[in-house]
This record gives C-alpha cells, sequence and structure tokens, in this order.
C-alpha cells in the first residue's frame, strides 16, 4: 500500500497504488436543482452501449430518487453502515475511507453485491421524506423534500475498482483520466464490481466479463461531450476538465466550479476515491442529510448557489452549461455573455447570460380576455 | 473345517473383494498405465477402479489479496490413467450445489491441475509459479462445459437459461445481418476483443493456461487439453486429460519418471473466483510404466 493526497479529504490515504495523476482529469458538474428525472441521460447510455444480451440490467448512467431511490439496491446504504464513523475536522476527513477500513485479506472494503440487487432500479422513485400532515405541502419552507441524483462513474483519480484487480485489468486513461476495463483481459473474477463503492461496473453473464461505463472516450477524444450530458434536456450537466486545488486555473469551468466558488462537490468524498463528477447540491435537503452525501461544505455550496444568479461568473457559467455539444476547456465572461472556448481559445459558443425577462400585462386589450400562464 | 464353513469364508472372501474400496495412496498420484482407450470425458468409467486414489488436502489461498478468509473444499480424490500418450486425471470433490453458471454475486464450479513447466524436479513455487519458472495449468470451468451441453440440445444461451420468464422488446442488433455484426461488436466487447474466456460453446470446457506468479495469468497459443465434469448427489466428478509430450507449451511428462502437479477448486456458491480459491501445494506424480 502506497500514501497518496486525496485533497477532498484533506490529507493523505492509503492506496493500493502510488499517487499518479494523469495529464488531464474527465471532471463534470451537474447541478441536481435542475434534474427533472426524465431518464433521457439513462435511454441515451442505454441505447448507445448497453443495449445487448447479458447487459440487460445494466445503467452505466441512472437518476435515483434520494434519500430512498438507489440502484444497485441500497449501494450507499451498505457501505455507509459498514464504513464506520464518518468524521469532519474542518475540510479535513478524520474518519476511515474503504483503503483504510480493510478486512483481512482484502484490497479494498467491498460491497457485496448480488443480482437482485439490479431488480429494482426504480425503488424509492418520488418518494419523499416526511410526511404530508395539516396541508404541509402548502406552506413554505416545506419540511418533506426529494431530490433526484443523476449517476455515472465518476473516473475517480484512486479508483477502488482499479485497485481491486488482481490481473491489473483495469486502466486509468493517461490522456483523459477515463477509466476503462480491458475486455481483452478481464476475466470476470467480480473483484471490481464488489469494490466500486458507487456500484457502477456491472458484471455481464453473457460474456463473464465486467463492464463499466467509459465516458463515451470515443467522443471525448473528438473534443465532444458524453452521450447522457448532450442529450440532457434539462442541461443539468457540463463536461471539461479538473485539475488538482494547487494547478487550478481561474478560466476553466470544472476548476472555477469546485475549486474556487466551491458550488460542486463530490459525492460521498469520505469513500476515499477522489470521485470527479461534481455536484451542486440541493436547495432545499436539510444540511445533515447533505454533508454526509456531499462532504462538510455543502452549506456553503447551497448558499453559493442560491445567490448564484446575482453573480456574473457563476450565472454566466450555469447558462453554458447544456449550451453546447463541445467539451468545455475555458470559458470568459464578455459584459453579458458567458463564451465557451477550447483548448486553443477559440469560441465554441456565446450565450447571454440573463434572459430578457417580458413582463406582460394580465389582460389581453385586443382580445378582451385575461393571460394565464399555462399556455 | 466342514466344507459348509469353506464355503462360507469363500462367499465371504468375494464379498469383501466386491466392496472393497479402491487402494489408497497419500504420498503421490500414481497414474495407472492402460493399453486400451482413456477415459477421456468419462468420469464414470469402471477404469477408474483400477487406479488408486489420492486424497489431495486443499488450504484456502492466503499468500495474496484478494485471499479467501472462509475455507470451502477441502479434499479433492485424485485419480490418474495413462497410455503411453495422454494422461487422464479423475478429480471428485463435494460440492453441495451445481453452479453452472456465473452472475453477480456467484461464479460458476471450476478446478484446475497445475504442473510446472520444466521436468528438472526443481519445482517453482506452488501458488501459480514465479517469474521465470512459469507452470501450466488446465482449467476446467463448469460454464464452459455448460455452454456446450445446452447448444447441443439446442436449449436457450446463458442470459435465457439464467432467467427463463424474462421478456425482452428488441436488442437492437437484430435489426438485420449488417447491424448485429457492427452491435454486437459494440455491445459485446470481450466477445469482439477474442478475450478467451468468451470461448465459443463448442470448445472443449478445459483451457490450458500459462502463469508466472499470481495475477499475470494468460492462455497458452496451443490449446490440447480436455476433459469433462458430472455432478451427481451433491458432487463433483471430473476429467481432465493432456498429452504427455505438451513440449513447449505444455511440458512434457515421462513415464517412470517423478514430476509434480497441484490442484484448486472453486465453489461457485460462494463466490469463489480467481485467486479466491482452495489449492494445493505440489503433489508428487508418478506414471507407472506398467
Amino acid at each position: 500500500m502506497a500514501r497518496v493526497y486525496n485533497w477532498q479529504i484533506g490529507r493523505s490515504m492509503t492506496y493500493w497504488y502510488s499517487e499518479n495523476r494523469p495529464k488531464r482529469q474527465f471532471g463534470a458538474v451537474f447541478d441536481i436543482n435542475k434534474c427533472i428525472e426524465c431518464q433521457t441521460c439513462t435511454l441515451a447510455c442505454k441505447t448507445t452501449w448497453t443495449s445487448g444480451r447479458g447487459q440487460e440490467f445494466m445503467l452505466w448512467n441512472n437518476v435515483e430518487t434520494k434519500p430512498y431511490g438507489s440502484y444497485p439496491l441500497a449501494w450507499d446504504m451498505q457501505l455507509l453502515n459498514r464504513l464506520g464513523p464518518q468524521t469532519w475536522k474542518g475540510s479535513q476527513y478524520t474518519g476511515r475511507t474503504i483503503f483504510e477500513s480493510l478486512p483481512p485479506g482484502q484490497r479494498v472494503l467491498g460491497t457485496p453485491r448480488q443480482d437482485t440487487d439490479y431488480a429494482y432500479p426504480n425503488v424509492g422513485e418520488d418518494e419523499i421524506y416526511g410526511e404530508v400532515v395539516k396541508g404541509g405541502s402548502l406552506s413554505l419552507p416545506q419540511q418533506m423534500w426529494m431530490f433526484y441524483l443523476a449517476r455515472i462513474c465518476n473516473h475517480c483519480t484512486y479508483p477502488a475498482c482499479l485497485a481491486s484487480c488482481p490481473r491489473s485489468s483495469i486502466y486509468k486513461r493517461q490522456e483523459d483520466g477515463i477509466v476503462v476495463i480491458d475486455q481483452s483481459r478481464c476475466r470476470g473474477y467480480q473483484e471490481c464490481v464488489k469494490a466500486c463503492p458507487y456500484g457502477k461496473v456491472y458484471f455481464n453473464p453473457s460474456t463473464g466479463t465486467s463492464e463499466k461505463c467509459i465516458a463515451c472516450y470515443p467522443k471525448i477524444e473528438q473534443g465532444i461531450q458524453p452521450q447522457c450530458f448532450v442529450n440532457c434536456i434539462g442541461k443539468i450537466r457540463v463536461q471539461g476538465w479538473i485539475n488538482p486545488p494547487d494547478r487550478l486555473r481561474e478560466d476553466n469551468p470544472i476548476d472555477y466550479l469546485v475549486h474556487v466558488r466551491k458550488i460542486a462537490l463530490p459525492l460521498y468524498p469520505q469513500f476515499g476515491l477522489e470521485p470527479n463528477v461534481y455536484y451542486v447540491p440541493p436547495i432545499h435537503v436539510p444540511d445533515s442529510f447533505l454533508i454526509q452525501m456531499f462532504g462538510p461544505g455543502a452549506p456553503a455550496a447551497v448558499q453559493a448557489y442560491r445567490n448564484a444568479r446575482h453573480d456574473k461568473a457563476l450565472a454566466g457559467l450555469f447558462a453554458l452549461f447544456g449550451s453546447t455539444e463541445h467539451t468545455i476547456p475555458y470559458f470568459k465572461i464578455v459584459g453579458d455573455s458567458a463564451v465557451a472556448l477550447d483548448d486553443f481559445r477559440r469560441e465554441l459558443v456565446r450565450v447571454p447570460i440573463y434572459e430578457p425577462v417580458h413582463v406582460r400585462p394580465e389582460r389581453d386589450r385586443l382580445y378582451q380576455v385575461m393571460r394565464s400562464n399555462t399556455t | 473345517m466342514s466344507r459348509r464353513f469353506a464355503l462360507f469364508l469363500f462367499a465371504l472372501a468375494i464379498l469383501a473383494g466386491c466392496t472393497r474400496q479402491p487402494a489408497q495412496d497419500p504420498e503421490q498420484i500414481a497414474a495407472k498405465f492402460t493399453a486400451g482407450p482413456l477415459p477421456f470425458e468419462d468420469p464414470a468409467s469402471k477404469l477408474w477402479q483400477q487406479a488408486p486414489e489420492h486424497p489431495a488436502r486443499l488450504l484456502p489461498q492466503n499468500l495474496t489479496e484478494p485471499m479467501l478468509t472462509e475455507p470451502g473444499v477441502d479434499i479433492v480424490k485424485v485419480r490418474a490413467v495413462h497410455n503411453g500418450e495422454w494422461v487422464v486425471f479423475r478429480l471428485e470433490w463435494n460440492d453441495a450445489t451445481q453452479d453452472l453458471i456465473p452472475v453477480t454475486g456467484r461464479s460458476c464450479d471450476a478446478a484446475a491441475i497445475q504442473f510446472p513447466l520444466a521436468s528438472d524436479g526443481d519445482v517453482p513455487d506452488a501458488a501459480m509459479g514465479e517469474k521465470g519458472k512459469g507452470v501450466r495449468i488446465l482449467y476446467w470451468k463448469a460454464v464452459w462445459q455448460d455452454d456446450a451441453t445446452r447448444a447441443q440440445a439446442g436449449r436457450g444461451d446463458r442470459i435465457a437459461s439464467l432467467y427463463p420468464n424474462a421478456a425482452i422488446d428488441h436488442y437492437p442488433y437484430e435489426a438485420g445481418a449488417a447491424a448485429r455484426v457492427e452491435m454486437e461488436k459494440r455491445y459485446a466487447p470481450a466477445r469482439a476483443a477474442a478475450n478467451p474466456v468468451t470461448v465459443p460453446p463448442s470448445g472443449t470446457p478445459v483451457q490450458v493456461l500459462i502463469a508466472e506468479g499470481f495475477g499475470n495469468t494468460r492462455v497458452a497459443p496451443a490449446q490440447t487439453a480436455r476433459g469433462r465434469g458430472q455432478w451427481v448427489d451433491g458432487r463433483w466428478v471430473t476429467t481432465i486429460a493432456r498429452p504427455l509430450r505438451g513440449g513447449a507449451d505444455l511440458g512434457n511428462l515421462e513415464p517412470g519418471r517423478r514430476s509434480y502437479v497441484a490442484f484448486a477448486v472453486w465453489d461457485g456458491a460462494r463466490a469463489h473466483t480467481g485467486s479466491r480459491k482452495m489449492r494445493s501445494e505440489w503433489t508428487p506424480l508418478i506414471l507407472r510404466n506398467q
């Protein structure tokens, strides 16, 4: 075991291999507040990559309802229960990661899975936390809550799947940090299926090998965002590249949201994998739940998001979500526009930060009717 | 002694001969020579009664992670016969469940015989060999045998067998011949990459593997092994055969000259795969000349 530095938990930790960050790291931000769980992302992925025999149950991209939804079944609850106390001291995690809670003879603290765990992809869908009593749905702020969590492979800096494979069949691409399984080498031991705390590696019984999200690398190689990003009708996602905090660039949209403004947070950073999909946490969920899921920075991120509309850089960046199919390595704010730039600082797309607002009188004088907003 | 008593003793002797347990050889595996046909794929052949049985003790693999932390099958009974050209082993072990097709959280039953590549008696580490001192492994896997059995019987593929009541609306690769070729590459990348674990169902259920320590197992260029397993009443009985002169790919065995073998057994119901297995130390092997 080696010692590596994980900036998401603010300390070094043990890992199976020594630190070896790729030249460039795939990074993404999902704005949970915009997701309506239409599952268009899920279907875009499904039809592209997992419509084969033996892949029926696979959802490399899925959207589940929190707090009760989970796919595979109880993927997070099982591990949260087994991991032990998950305490933070400021921004430093003082509990144990899955690489530091090793059962004897194992490479990571894994989660046993079985095929029936994939039989309930919609479990807990739209279920709220709390009861609606005495007209509770009519009062604000509402005590009941739920939110949608869209998930893909996090293409972690310290992947548990990669660490767990005794054949070294899983590797992290140096050119983009995408984690892939070598399909010519995998022998289907399923160590990675158990090891990934996010439940994002699947065993294909038809071929006898394991498979996972490849971040649509054939598209990434052409400078285009993955299928689940460009098909998102809610425009909740943006894909770019993330640097470690000591090498952040303020003109990099992912760095800016994650490191500079700290408005986008990793999913379960306490697991210790340094996942590279970041979430803008939902603004209507109790802090305790958000801290458990996104770490201690969640309350501040919610506050920053509430004020984002009045912040040109943030509002501009969110306007760039879903505005182009191209990967966005850089951005800039020019007047009232947000501009996405490619690797050579050429303009990819330009969008207004604020859409013009038209306020129409409630009564249409021409037709002598009342207007409504239900179109 | 009365004539009646003598007859009784004679009958008793016959009965004892009929019910006698096969000879055991706890020290080594002594392969019986036979000039006739070998029971390559017949674990139930009467010929096996003529070969002494060696009980090979198995231990959990606890040398490298991931380890087996709870023991599985602890003994495999081994017999062997040869005809000067091929040697066939018969492995018998207890396994309450027959696990044929691996799914998430469950693997398939399997067994393996390991040989040192060099025949000079300087054996490598019994745990998958070592760098520069390789081993050759004959690896029988229940799923490969089941694939062939189902294909011959015209029954469905693994998915149909696992989930007989599943209803699938449509697979995109069914759109036509061209789509099938293209889409199967995308949706079965291991097969498209010619991964040897995706062997065609018509092939042998025994694969010859090469290893020089843990984690670097690969398939030997020449595949000469064969065999067959039978699961009856909580017991696997499996034959695994190889040619004596395996050349550079498999190494050579010579009648009358001591060699070594080791064994491994995987229990699918306990999710044994890869290094999570029960394994033996080297066991002496002698091919009897007569």
